[in-house]
């Protein structure tokens, strides 16, 4: 769209307009406009403020204090303590209760799989970018899952991988005995986590897809002229190309683990079998939604939000790196 | 042209599969959702014989499900026009005017993409429930908004970074004050950005569970994606029904991506390149 016509069109809206209560602040109808300059010119320098106020306002109210007041819960008891400051008790409880040293333990299961969650978007994206024949299919269908709603995602691999589902009746007339997909402890999780990766690695994907358009390409053609293997010009060429997009996805991609399974966790395994798949983010839900325990979900959270932090930090680290090697 | 060799027929042997591996979990669930019950128990994998229509009807009508549906339009459209009037507004003024504090208040704003709901959850229901905010549609708008708002503001302020500050000078010297500027030049021009934006805010509250689950307790309030929970308790027996939810639930989402795909593309991505 054209700067100007889209400027000439918006004046021809207004001059029909009539006065709207953004106008009646600024006062500048061509009638009124010398007696109520100074007013005028006030109501101009608050203008950006007024402007500004709502979006910082509920940013402020519901996102940054919070933040704050969580904090401060968790140094508070639950219940019959409700209020009472307790100092680090629930921080102690924490560590005491298997449940949430298991939800720990699958923290770090998900960062030893995050470079495989990474790997295969990559590679999909490598294979697209070079044009597979049916690159644009691919891409199209390979992205659909990333716009589900986990609801329907585990829905949808619920009936899959029931004990009596379709990959077992698969996997049986193959000769390999029925896997309890969602019913073995030592399975289950795995199943969470991949179906999670199904369904998110698209994200990554167009994200990927968005680097190799800042890629030069003649590095590419030129590794091809030399008779580079595929291999090579992954390692040699795409990866060092790409790594600010690499860093990117690895760190999105690892918040998305911690912050975006719950709708999988909720429909897929209610945290069971055995609380086998718990993770922080259900730890805390169940909580305070079904515990009635804020105080202790709010330590659970200050938890959550270190472990991002730290995240955050090795992002900051890595890439000041790479900013000295450029 | 391919930029691979002659080997990219055996690459695309793996991208085939996996495309299938991608695409046959939803039409499975398409063709369960066309089945008889007894159809499903003999075969799981058989075609449905005949398309049973009636397992959409039994899963709208039955469990509230037509309620559900409404809800979540309700609570997406508000919560997404709030969004994008809120976000293009504070977009506009960080990206285009100099005043004191701005970069202050930028900061504010980007900083709260870094903190995840999880981690203020039980504070903000305690806030809401204070305001008397818990189960109420209102509730539910204002903390999709807040959740979605720092996302919505960065990705429109980079938008309007890119445009030229000598088009609000120009306007200004005309006469227009700086609501008129946003209102006459400013939000048009950011449609292209709105709509982005727009959809993926769209998506977001559509899909989520968590933030409905804790605002939204009682069933008569339920969204859709809550419903489709409990649609799985009622319904353990009857799967055809459950499955046949699942795809009115999902069918909204395909729709919009069959036709706004780049623009989704597009949203994902200005988050990525500009960050």
């Amino acid at each position: 769209m054209s700067p100007v016509g889209s400027s000439a069109r918006a004046a021809q809206a207004g001059g029909t307009g009539g006065a709207r209560p953004g106008e009646a602040v600024g006062g500048r109808g061509p009638a009124s406009r010398s007696p109520r300059v100074r007013s005028g010119r006030r109501a101009e320098r608050l203008a950006p403020y007024v402007l500004v106020a709502p979006a910082v306002l509920i940013i402020v109210v519901l996102r940054l204090w919070p933040l704050g007041l969580g904090v401060n819960f968790s140094f508070t008891g639950d219940g019959e303590r409700n209020g009472a400051t307790v100092g680090l008790d629930n921080y102690a409880e924490l560590i005491g209760d298997p449940l949430f040293r298991t939800a720990l333990r699958n923290v770090g299961l998900l960062v030893l799989l995050l470079p495989v969650a990474v790997a295969i978007p990559g590679l999909l994206a490598t294979f697209i970018y070079l044009r597979v024949p049916g690159h644009s299919f691919f891409r199209s269908v390979y992205f659909f899952p990333a716009v589900l709603s986990p609801v329907i995602v585990g829905a949808v691999f619920n009936l899959l991988l029931a004990f009596d589902g379709p990959l077992n009746a698969v996997l049986g007339g193959s000769g390999v005995g029925p896997v309890d997909w969602l019913g073995d402890p030592d399975v289950a999780i795995f199943a969470v986590v991949g179906v999670h990766i199904w369904a998110t690695s698209g994200m990554a994907l167009v994200v990927f897809l968005a680097g190799f358009a800042t890629l030069n390409s003649a590095l590419l053609d030129a590794a091809r002229v030399d008779g580079a293997s595929l291999a090579r010009m992954i390692w040699h060429v795409i990866i060092p190309g790409l790594s600010r997009t690499i860093q990117f996805v690895v760190v999105t991609t690892m918040i998305g683990m911690l912050t975006s399974m719950f709708g999988l966790l909720y429909v897929m395994t209610s945290g069971g079998p055995e609380g086998s798949t718990y993770l922080p983010e259900y730890y805390i839900w169940v909580q305070q939604g079904q515990m009635s325990l804020p105080a202790l979900a709010s330590a659970a959270s200050t938890v959550l939000f270190l472990i991002m932090l730290v995240v955050g930090l090795l992002q900051v680290g890595l890439l000041r790196r790479a900013g000295r090697e450029d | 042209m391919s930029r691979l060799g002659p080997g990219r027929w055996l690459v695309a042997v793996p991208m085939v599969l996996l495309a299938l591996a991608t695409i046959y979990p939803l039409l499975f669930t398409a063709n369960v959702a066309m089945k008889t019950r007894r159809e499903y128990i003999l075969d799981r994998f058989s075609l449905a014989s005949t398309l049973q229509w009636d397992n959409l009807s039994t899963a709208w009508n039955s469990v509230g499900m037509g309620r559900y549906f409404l809800n979540s339009v309700i609570v997406v459209a508000c919560a997404v026009a709030l969004l994008l009037l809120i976000g293009s507004m504070a977009g506009f003024v960080l990206a285009q005017v100099r005043f004191r504090g701005s970069s202050a208040l930028a900061l504010v704003c980007l900083a709260a993409l870094f903190i995840p709901f999880q981690v203020i959850m039980v504070p903000l229901a305690r806030i809401m429930a204070d305001g008397g905010l818990i189960d109420t549609y209102p509730g539910l708008i204002l903390a999709y908004v807040a959740q979605f708002l720092p996302f919505t503001v960065f990705l429109m302020t980079s938008y309007y970074r890119a445009v030229p500050t000598e088009l609000v000078d120009a306007a200004r010297i005309d006469g227009n004050t700086l609501y008129g500027v946003y209102r006459r030049i400013m939000l048009p021009m950011g449609a292209p950005a709105l709509l982005s934006v727009g959809i993926l805010d769209a998506l977001f509250c559509w899909n989520d569970v968590l933030i409905s689950l804790l605002m939204m307790p009682s069933a008569d309030h339920r969204t859709l994606m809550v419903g489709i929970t409990s649609l799985r308790g009622q319904y353990s027996a009857d799967i055809p029904t459950f499955a046949a939810g699942v795809l009115i639930a999902g069918l909204p989402v395909l729709v919009t991506y069959l036709f706004l795909q780049r623009q989704i593309a597009d949203g994902v991505t200005a988050g990525a390149t500009k960050g």
